[in-house]
């Protein structure tokens, strides 16, 4: 960043008083595929469409759930290439909290400092913002989380949340079933039913990724075989 | 690898690969992961799309090679800094339809044997660019098991044998 003549910021306000850039950015999620987080009693999922643009890509390849400490994890919709920086930068900054105070980072505060490099890049010279919207879920000692955080580095805590392509219809359907005393199981369960709403085809272990994070604060993604049996359950 | 584009950037790239590789082998005692190459590739790929004062690379590279410990795996890298594994995959001119020819013809699986894998790729090539191949038009490389999990490109010797054997296939 620093080699390059660019010292001015390329995200400017209009006349209206917005940012356009970042309006725009926001257009890239709302094209990306379909994720979405439900917190529980005692747990968060995360679901995800894995939309593969061909059968000859090799589905194993391809992971849109990332864990950054062994307590978080996220997902993202939107530009795919974007969302691996952050997660880089995610991961970095938790290792660089456990050196010091050899704790795991609390989810909030991962949530802050990585919202707060996505709003760098909507201020600094010669970038641009980022195509993503993250949703990032984990357990620590205030219980499980979910966040959202968008490419304007705004970030609120949600109950249950949807990013993507079919966000407003999720939403929907989220808000009519969730509950506040869902247990982990029901929200994987609601989870599938919600990508199932939206969803182009057949749902299957190899066309979406799941993970959760229960009260073992242990974040892991299902295998695609659980993710079968969890559909088995749901039909 | 094989890289397909713009042929400066190709070099470039081929330089940058070759040296990610080498260093990492040197730092870690083992050779590169391709999948991870891969990964470094496309990061590199990204940050060209999010700063100013650089273009992304009009280039997209395609790697091949025995993985230790997953076996034959291919994977493609675009200037979006996009990547993923496949089964089979096309770059460049007459993408598409390569493509399309490879979903229809390409089974998943271990079917395919070295000398089938490699005369279907030169037949899909022959195919949608409209026109007989000799061996002095193309080239193949090969990162199978059967040499030893190693990379090399085909002489024009083999190229011919399988040339000829697609000649008499047809």
């Amino acid at each position: 960043m620093g080699e390059s003549a660019y010292s001015f910021s390329l995200t400017t306000f209009s006349p209206s008083g917005k940012l356009v850039q970042i309006e725009y950015a926001l257009n890239a999620v709302n094209a990306g595929a379909t994720s979405l987080g439900i917190r529980a009693t005692n747990g968060v999922v995360l679901a995800t469409e894995k939309k593969l643009p061909s059968i000859l890509v090799d589905e194993s390849t391809v992971q849109k759930v990332s864990l950054l400490t062994p307590n978080i994890g996220m997902t993202y919709s939107g530009m795919g290439p974007d969302s691996r920086v952050l997660v880089r930068k995610a991961r970095k900054s938790g290792q660089v909290y456990f050196r010091q105070y050899h704790e795991q980072i609390p989810v909030a505060q991962l949530c802050r400092e990585t919202a707060a490099v996505m709003q760098e890049f909507t201020q600094s010279g010669g970038v641009r913002p980022f195509g993503v919207s993250l949703l990032m879920a984990g357990y620590d000692d205030h219980g499980p989380q979910l966040y959202q955080i968008d490419p304007s580095g705004s970030y609120f805590a949600w109950k249950a949340s949807a990013i993507g392509k079919n966000m407003v219809n999720a939403k929907t359907f989220l808000e009519k079933r969730y509950a506040e005393d869902m247990e982990l199981e029901d929200a994987i369960h609601t989870a599938l039913l919600t990508l199932k709403e939206g969803f182009e085809g057949e749902l299957s272990g190899d066309n979406i990724e799941v993970a959760v994070v229960g009260e073992d604060r242990k974040f892991r993604v299902l295998t695609p075989a659980e993710v079968a049996d969890y559909l088995a359950e749901v039909e | 690898m094989l890289a397909t584009g713009m042929h400066g950037d190709a070099r470039s790239l081929v330089q940058k690969a070759r040296s990610e590789a080498a260093e990492f082998r040197f730092k870690y005692g083992y050779d590169m992961p391709v999948h991870y190459l891969a990964h470094v590739l496309a990061d590199q790929a990204q940050v060209y799309t999010q700063h100013a004062g650089m273009r992304p690379l009009g280039v997209i590279p395609i790697l091949i090679a025995i993985d230790e410990e997953r076996g034959p795996q291919l994977f493609k890298v675009d200037p979006a800094g996009y990547f993923v594994g496949y089964k089979a995959t096309a770059a460049g001119v007459k993408e598409t339809e390569a493509t399309n020819m490879l979903e229809k013809k390409f089974r998943p699986g271990p079917q395919y044997s070295r000398k089938e894998v490699i005369e279907l790729a030169i037949s899909v090539l022959q195919h949608v660019l409209g026109e007989d191949l000799k061996a002095s038009d193309i080239e193949v490389g090969v990162a199978s098991a059967a040499d030893g999990g190693r990379f090399k490109v085909l002489s024009s010797a083999e190229l011919d044998e399988h040339l000829v054997a697609i000649s008499e296939r047809d």
